[in-house]
């Protein structure tokens, strides 16, 4: 093209991030391609519909969440169902993250102290992969999670196919298994967004900073940039 | 079926706090069952259906005089009949079969629709269709596996002790076409002295484990019956120690509010912590991705 024509300025990062990974383009790094940025929103989405259908039947407290479908009676129609699209969702997002989230010996470390570590900034290990230990035992948690969901919900949809005693430890499961998801997503979400800066970044537009990169997950940050250096040479 | 404007309401379900006036004060009410003088005619099968405008549904035949297996969206009263061998003899049961109309209703605990299931005053425990979402929680709640599951409807139905009736001082259907007498209706002191009275003949008689079923265990209940064979209430298809599961209790009053503490107090703790530490600024530079514009 001649350099007479004015071109319309494009983002090269944006383009890149719709079908490739893990690549470097000018200051950007893509961490999710639009594939998992669409599975994990339509995890979100899902989830976020059974949250807002299972409240006011959890408690009439959060009743007033019923208005957003009209009623509790179609809460109580739609919630089965939602349920049903979240588990998929989850599925579909497990299949598509397990390779990046096989746990090593050292991720167990999240469990401990180092969770503390990382939540006061007192940790700069530089190497960590493209997720942390943290991340990786949230994906695990979010699997069982979603499994134990439907599997309780199951029962407590068809109360007498089943019998009456797994049917009332089915409430049990179906609530313990929503609360301890509850507040891990609060944790989540804070993470995502508010208290990580950037981050929100990598599951809307797909990328992060390079500086980011190098904060947050310095090994995958060396892999991505060494790795592009060395197929360019 | 209907709130009844003339009955305060004593429990509800769903109800955050009480929403209980008591300016009322009204006696228990309870139905009174003598086993020992049912003679399985079914007239409060059929007045049950009558009175209540329900459909007719095809009977099943289960090799005894009773009407369908168990009860039934549409059959709220049902003759149970059972057929014992015993040292002394044999020994034919009939039992009439509804909700019991329990003083502490596992149902009622259960149901998350505020005002589905309701107490009255007079501890007759209702349904309130309109708003009864079809969960199906009550029959897990319920000790005596009464609630049912109406297909077409998606609403919960079980007997109301013709509360319609009761409210305008009319004793219910059932007890209303009663030919023997077997069934009463009054206070539930005046019942259960009734009972008492009747075990005790029953016991002269001979049979020495004749009780009144009024289990404690969900603190009494708004049917006693007397039964012939008191050691035996399973021979009568009755629960020995009837409860509220305690599970159910559990996730309801205990489980639930400390859940949603729980949650609430992650939020507040992602505050504090914000509050305390701040974000995790990227050193050196500014966190939103510049925007690539094209190359020379």
């Amino acid at each position: 093209m001649s350099a007479a024509t004015p071109q319309r300025p494009f983002d090269t990062a944006i383009v890149a991030a719709r079908h490739r990974e893990d690549v470097v383009v000018g200051n950007e790094l893509v961490r999710h391609r639009l594939a998992s940025r669409v599975i994990h929103w339509s995890v979100a989405v899902t989830f976020f519909a059974c949250v807002f259908t299972g409240m006011p039947i959890w408690t009439p407290v959060f009743g007033w969440m019923a208005h957003l479908f009209g009623g509790l009676t179609v809460c109580r129609l739609l919630h089965p169902w939602l349920g049903v699209a979240f588990f998929l969702a989850s599925g579909v997002m497990f299949v598509h993250w397990i390779a990046d989230m096989r746990l090593e010996p050292r991720d167990k470390e999240w469990l401990g102290p180092k969770a503390l570590a990382y939540m006061r900034y007192e940790t700069d290990d530089p190497d960590v992969g493209k997720y942390n230990g943290g991340q990786k035992l949230f994906f695990w948690a979010a699997g069982l999670g979603a499994v134990g969901l439907l599997l309780s919900g199951l029962l407590i949809w068809f109360p007498r196919a089943f019998p009456k005693l797994l049917v009332e430890l089915s409430f049990l499961i179906h609530d313990v298994t929503f609360i301890l998801f509850a507040v891990a997503i609060v944790l989540h979400i804070y993470l995502g967004t508010a208290a990580e800066p950037g981050t929100f970044g990598s599951m809307i537009r797909g990328t992060v900073t390079r500086e980011w990169a190098r904060l947050h997950h310095a090994r995958w940050y060396r892999e991505i940039v060494s790795g592009q250096e060395n197929r360019r040479r | 079926m209907s709130v009844q404007q003339n009955l305060e309401i004593r429990r509800s379900s769903g109800a955050v706090w009480g929403s209980l006036s008591g300016m009322r004060s009204v006696p228990t009410v309870s139905k009174y069952i003598d086993t020992t003088t049912c003679i399985g005619c079914k007239a409060c099968e059929a007045a049950c259906i009558e009175w209540n405008d329900l459909r007719h549904i095809a009977t099943e035949q289960t090799g005894t005089y009773q009407t369908l297996p168990t009860l039934h969206a549409e059959y709220w009263n049902l003759i149970r009949f059972n057929e014992r061998d015993f040292d002394g003899g044999l020994a034919w049961l009939m039992r009439k079969d509804q909700c019991m109309h329990c003083e502490e209703p596992g149902c009622l605990t259960a149901c998350p629709a505020p005002g589905a299931i309701v107490q009255y005053a007079n501890g007759i425990v209702d349904v309130n269709p309109d708003q009864c979402i079809g969960c199906r929680y009550c029959e897990t709640g319920c000790p005596f596996d009464v609630p049912r599951f109406h297909q077409t409807t998606g609403k919960m139905a079980k007997c109301t002790l013709c509360v319609d009736r009761v409210s305008v001082g009319l004793e219910p259907a059932c007890i209303k076409a009663c030919p023997t007498g077997c069934l009463q209706f009054g206070t539930k002191d005046d019942m259960v002295a009734l009972g008492l009275r009747r075990v005790d003949q029953l016991k002269g008689n001979g049979f020495t484990h004749a009780t009144l079923y009024n289990p404690e265990g969900v603190h009494g209940t708004g049917v006693v019956t007397v039964l012939a064979h008191g050691d035996h209430p399973e021979w009568y298809d009755l629960p020995a120690d009837p409860h509220v599961p305690l599970l159910v209790k559990f996730w309801k009053s205990i489980l639930r509010p400390l859940g949603g503490i729980a949650i609430f107090g992650a939020v507040i703790g992602a505050f504090a912590h914000y509050t305390r530490f701040g974000p995790r600024e990227v050193k050196g530079a500014d966190a939103t991705p510049e925007r690539n514009l094209p190359e020379a």
